[in-house]
């Protein structure tokens, strides 16, 4: 796809690199790049297309009655326009799920991020004997599928006392994100020029002072992913939220679809109104965080 | 390791090290073993089991489930799937999603509405996306089917989901579909954790942004591809989620994933012993698989 | 494992239920008020016209006999005779799957006329998702945290929670004490190996056409009653352009409807007591499956099934959407569908809607095969109890309160009359009459008039051949096997399960 992009590219280079007519060159270097760039940007735009499409008629179809929905296809513009599913999600107490929702989320990210970038550290940059084994035993522990842990994490939980409470869910979201997210830290971390810390040991930091002075700030590119990809799966994650929470005044956000789904019946564009309603705040974030994620990552290389 | 001439600074280091390891490993470690390991040891133990996952009383049967599991077709076939789809997650969601980034990285700041909307379909739950392709590719007014019989001009439906080969492409697709946004994300965290003084270095020595990316950022990107290339390989190998919802494994078992016919087994079959068995076979394998991949690409690394 | 379900008791308990005579016009009570009025004059007759009722169904049927005749009154609540409940604090955890309305309000309405009552004992009513019940369930159960009082399906799980030490038996109680004059056939299935394990509180569900009444007229089709007839429509139909039946069979089950209901025309179901068994020489391979088989393979040849029937989803309402934009003409289904259809519309369900049997074979008949074999469930929910003591020794308090919630409370006249308000039509005797829907009416008569109702084989099998015969559909409407393949591929299974006993 933007392949051409980058063989173009470069191969506008290798003939400016040629040096012959320095002008005739960059002037078709410069059409080869115009020509290069094209391509890809139609292909980015069939991206687009392809990623918008269902998104979009996610939205179109919470605007719509199911019977019109099921009649005119699910690929139809509303006709007419019909609101009422807002009325009703926003009536079945949304907004208690989401803010469940926003509070388990947020505690349990921060914690992870800070567990998981503790761990990451000695496992990317100290030596001692058990560190192949231990980080052969985080991947180990990524292979896990969740559901074998479902009945023991259950038994832990109500022997505790944190059944049906929503500090049931911080422990299991916090291990479960953390084996991908040290695996992901470590190899981050490796990517951090060795001298960096080299240097700051001469100025006499010792390794906590590196890792919180020098490490830790350059990792936010790996941090802010691992935030995104772990805050997605959180955000969205059912299979605890359904077993460990019970009472609907402690339920989360994935478990809200449920009020609009029986054994035989299924209002599906109330259901693509809940998900409407439960990304947007996840889209907003990712355009305020991807801004920050940049700035942060100028700000700690430049430090650097 | 270091052969250091002066013994006792280097044994007093090393004491140091492994003491600072402990202190920073200690939490997650002790998470892990809570949450990951005791369960994974449960159900090594439940695998020695008849048992219906309910009942105080189960009978213990040795390796009988696992031999059981050696001999069991369903089983191998759902591995065979896994393969299938970790080959394909491998090679259509890292390479487009390094694409992806590096078409952003180059465009920079002005390229920030591609980001976000390509990046939507990782945020969308999968119970909407099950939905959406169901009827996206339903042979019945789904959009392939009208596609191809305006191109076709004649009616022609394209049935992607329900005969047996096309279904696990099909899934594989909007797998892809699905997860590409986010190794997109990860590679532009990878390009931006990239030193800009190396960028800085390049462009002085005369380097465009084609041959920074080509000989310098790509090469340096090397633990984080790998990293990612980890990550989709155990992510197929126990994919289940959006399997669950669009096919439940089917039709016929075409789609059945090892993870599916786990579930099927525990909690909903009463075979929980068996269950577990699998569950047990495919944490061997995925384990395996993942430690053997990382021996092969063992990418230098320095300490 | 599931396989353990005792198939001989299970198979008689479950197919020999017998409706005759319960419904239709003998039993109508005096008053037309759609009270379940339990109807002493027939009530005896009915056990004794049971043509072929095992010791297990027996037992229980004449107990729910004698039963019914003492508690005539009719109104639910007014039971006199109801065990003493405890005035001691006392909480009791129920699971349902009422997680939306109109079931949700109704279900908690009941639990709070319940706890009105008696405000010594609280209620934890708890709604689980449908979707992942069975899970929920066996990670409670595993754990030691099984709720007091559940609902379930019947069917193999419910025989297994019993196996596993999670049911109450309420034979004697259901025999001792006042309870709603249940159906015969909910009653059967609620018993499980000669007990009675349930509490029915969901109504029941039949399996019968809709079709679309105006493309009917249109066409000037006629509502066929016989095999030959409706394939006649088919053609018709199919003439002009129409998809005859809505199947969206990538859920499985809505296909097994069509095999089920072949086989029942063909052989009246004695083929499939064989199978069940694999006795006798019962197979899977036998005349009537071949004929059903082959049947459905002609149909898909024909066209008369959509295309790509396999990849189309009755979760997602595909099959609904066939019927509503016209494309398709008949959907074979369970009787959720008027209440589901009206909710979508009311205008388009009233103008559109209508239901018939599924039609019968001829040729079989003339033979003296059974035409009144049905397929659907008598109990729609049933609640089980859970009530034991740490040592393991019921806990006849708890089980008590129990009892009375689930039949004077669910079950009650206020309940029944929102069920029916609703579209459900409770698993009571009296409720065929004041049934006022056009097709709930025709479901019922089906029901009421059957000789026997087949559960779904997706519930009724064990749980692994369950699995097998769902891929059999698949194979079976995409012609990738042929009749005797699939046949003998259920044989296998059904085997293995028996076996594994």
């Amino acid at each position: 796809m933007t392949d051409n992009n980058l063989n173009g590219g470069t191969m506008a280079v290798d003939i400016n690199s040629l040096g012959k007519s320095n002008d005739t060159d960059y002037r078709m270097s410069k059409i080869k790049s115009r020509i290069a760039w094209t391509i890809a940007i139609i292909f980015a735009l069939m991206q687009l297309v392809l990623t918008l499409t269902p998104f979009f008629f996610m939205i179109m179809n919470s605007f719509r009655k199911q019977f019109d929905m099921l009649q005119q296809g699910v690929f139809h513009l509303p006709d007419p326009w019909y609101f009422n599913n807002y009325v009703e999600v926003v009536t079945h107490g949304f907004f208690g799920y989401f803010f469940r929702s926003v509070l388990v989320v947020a505690i349990s990210l921060v914690l992870m991020l800070i567990i998981s970038s503790f761990a990451a550290y000695p496992l990317a940059r100290m030596r001692f004997k058990l560190n192949p084994f231990i980080y052969a035993t985080i991947v180990a522990m990524m292979s896990v599928p969740m559901h074998v842990t479902l009945i023991p994490i259950f038994k832990l939980t109500t022997t505790v006392g944190f059944y049906d409470s929503l500090k049931a869910l911080i422990g299991p979201y916090v291990a479960f994100a953390l084996p991908m997210s040290v695996f992901i830290l470590t190899a981050f971390m490796k990517t951090i020029p060795r001298e960096i810390e080299e240097s700051a040991e001469i100025d006499g930091c010792n390794r906590y002072q590196n890792f919180f002075m020098m490490i830790l700030p350059l990792s936010k590119s790996g941090l802010s992913t691992l935030a995104i990809y772990n805050g997605v799966s959180m955000w969205n994650e059912f299979a605890f939220a359904n077993t460990l929470l019970i009472s609907p005044e402690h339920k989360t956000l994935p478990l809200a679809l449920g009020q609009f789904k029986g054994e035989h019946s299924l209002d599906i564009p109330i259901i693509m109104a809940v998900l409407t309603l439960s990304v947007l705040p996840m889209i907003t974030l990712f355009i305020v965080f991807q801004d920050k994620l940049v700035k942060g990552m100028m700000a700690g290389a430049v430090k650097g | 390791m270091d052969k250091s001439n002066n013994m006792g600074l280097a044994q007093a280091k090393a004491k140091s090290t492994a003491k600072a390891a402990t202190v920073f490993l200690l939490p997650a470690l002790l998470l892990i073993a809570i949450f990951i390991v005791y369960p994974v040891i449960d159900t090594f133990a439940i695998s020695g089991y008849k048992w219906n996952g309910i009942s105080a009383g189960r009978v213990f049967i040795g390796l009988d489930n696992w031999k059981a599991l050696l001999k069991d077709a369903m089983f191998w076939k759902s591995f065979q799937h896994n393969l299938i789809v970790m080959v394909f997650s491998i090679l259509i969601q890292i390479p487009l999603g390094m694409l992806l980034a590096t078409f952003l990285d180059a465009g920079g700041k002005k390229f920030n509405i591609f980001k976000v909307i390509w990046f939507l379909p990782y945020l969308m739950s999968s119970v909407a996306i099950a939905f959406l392709f169901n009827y996206a590719l339903a042979t019945n007014g789904g959009i392939i089917s009208s596609l191809a019989t305006l191109i076709n001009g004649k009616r022609t439906t394209i049935d992607l989901l329900g005969t047996a080969p096309n279904a696990l492409y099909t899934v594989i697709g909007v797998m892809a579909w699905q997860f590409t946004p986010f190794y997109m994300v990860y590679f532009i965290a990878g390009y931006g954790n990239i030193d800009t003084t190396i960028y800085e270095a390049a462009v002085i020595d005369g380097a465009t942004r084609g041959q920074y990316i080509r000989m310098i950022a790509i090469p340096l990107l090397g633990p984080i591809f790998k990293t990612a290339c980890t990550m989709s390989l155990i992510g197929s190998l126990k994919y289940f989620d959006m399997i669950w919802n669009m096919t439940q494994g089917g039709p016929s078992g075409s789609t059945e994933l090892m993870a599916t016919y786990m579930y099927k087994l525990s909690f909903q079959q009463f075979n929980m012993g068996y269950g577990s068995c699998v569950a047990a076979g495919m944490f061997i394998l995925i384990t395996a698989i993942a430690l053997l991949f990382n021996k092969v690409f063992k990418v230098k690394e320095e300490y | 494992m599931s396989k353990k379900l005792l198939a001989t008791l299970f198979a008689t308990v479950f197919t020999v239920t017998t409706i005759a005579g319960c419904g239709g016009g003998s039993s109508a009570p005096a008053t037309t008020e759609p009270e379940p009025a339990a109807t002493e004059s027939t009530e005896s007759a009915d056990t004794t016209e049971a043509t072929d009722t095992t010791e297990a169904a027996e037992t229980t049927e004449t107990a729910d006999a004698t039963e019914a005749t003492d508690t005539a009154s009719g109104k639910q609540t007014d039971g006199k005779n109801l065990p003493t409940l405890t005035t001691e604090p006392m909480t009791i955890t129920l699971w349902d799957i009422a997680t939306e309305d109109p079931g949700k309000s109704t279900q908690e309405a009941a639990v709070q006329r319940f706890m009105a009552d008696y405000p010594n004992i609280t209620v934890n009513q708890v709604h689980q998702q449908n979707d992942n019940y069975k899970q929920q369930l066996v990670v409670a159960m595993s754990s030691g945290q099984a709720p007091n009082m559940y609902i379930h399906w019947g069917g193999g799980p419910m025989a297994e929670y019993y196996k596993s030490g999670f049911v109450n038996d309420i034979t004697d109680m259901y025999a001792k004490y006042d309870h709603p004059d249940f159906i015969d056939a909910a009653v059967a299935q609620s018993t499980y190996d000669g007990k009675m394990l349930a509490i029915p509180f969901g109504g029941l569900s039949g399996c019968d056409v809709f079709y679309n009444k105006t493309i009917f007229a249109d066409l000037g089709l006629e509502v066929p009653t016989t095999i030959d007839e409706l394939e006649e429509v088919c053609a018709k139909l199919k003439e002009n352009g129409i998809t005859p039946f809505a199947l969206a069979n990538a859920s499985k089950w809505t296909g097994s409807m069509y095999y089920m209901y072949l086989v029942a025309r063909h052989s009246g179901n004695a083929e499939f007591d064989a199978a069940y068994t694999q006795e006798n020489g019962g197979s899977f391979t036998s005349e009537a499956f071949i004929y059903a088989a082959e049947k459905i393979q002609d149909w898909v040849k024909k066209g008369y099934f959509p295309d790509g029937v396999n990849s189309l989803t009755a979760d997602d309402n595909q099959d609904r959407a066939l019927l509503y934009d016209g494309s398709a003409a008949m959907m074979l289904h369970g009787s959720w569908q008027v209440s589901g259809i009206r909710a979508d519309s009311e205008e388009w369900y009233n103008e559109n809607v209508g239901v018939f049997r599924f039609p019968e074979d001829a040729e079989a008949k003339a033979k003296g095969v059974p035409q009144d074999v049905e397929i659907g469930t008598a109990i729609g929910n049933g609640f089980s109890f859970n009530c034991f003591k740490e040592d393991g020794s019921v806990d006849q308090d708890m089980l008590d309160a129990c009892y009375v919630l689930a039949t004077q409370y669910y079950n009650d006249d206020t309940y029944n009359q929102t069920q029916v308000a609703n579209g459900t039509i409770p698993s009571i005797k009296g409720f065929e009459q004041g049934i006022d829907d056009p097709c709930n009416k025709v479901v019922v008569d089906v029901f009421f008039n059957a000789s026997n109702v087949q559960l779904w084989y997706d519930q009724y099998l064990p749980a692994s051949v369950t699995e097998v015969h769902k891929n059999c559909m698949t194979e079976l409407f995409g012609l990738e096997k042929t009749p005797e393949e699939i046949g003998q591929e259920q044989d296998e299974a059904m085997q293995k399960a028996l076996a594994e006993e």
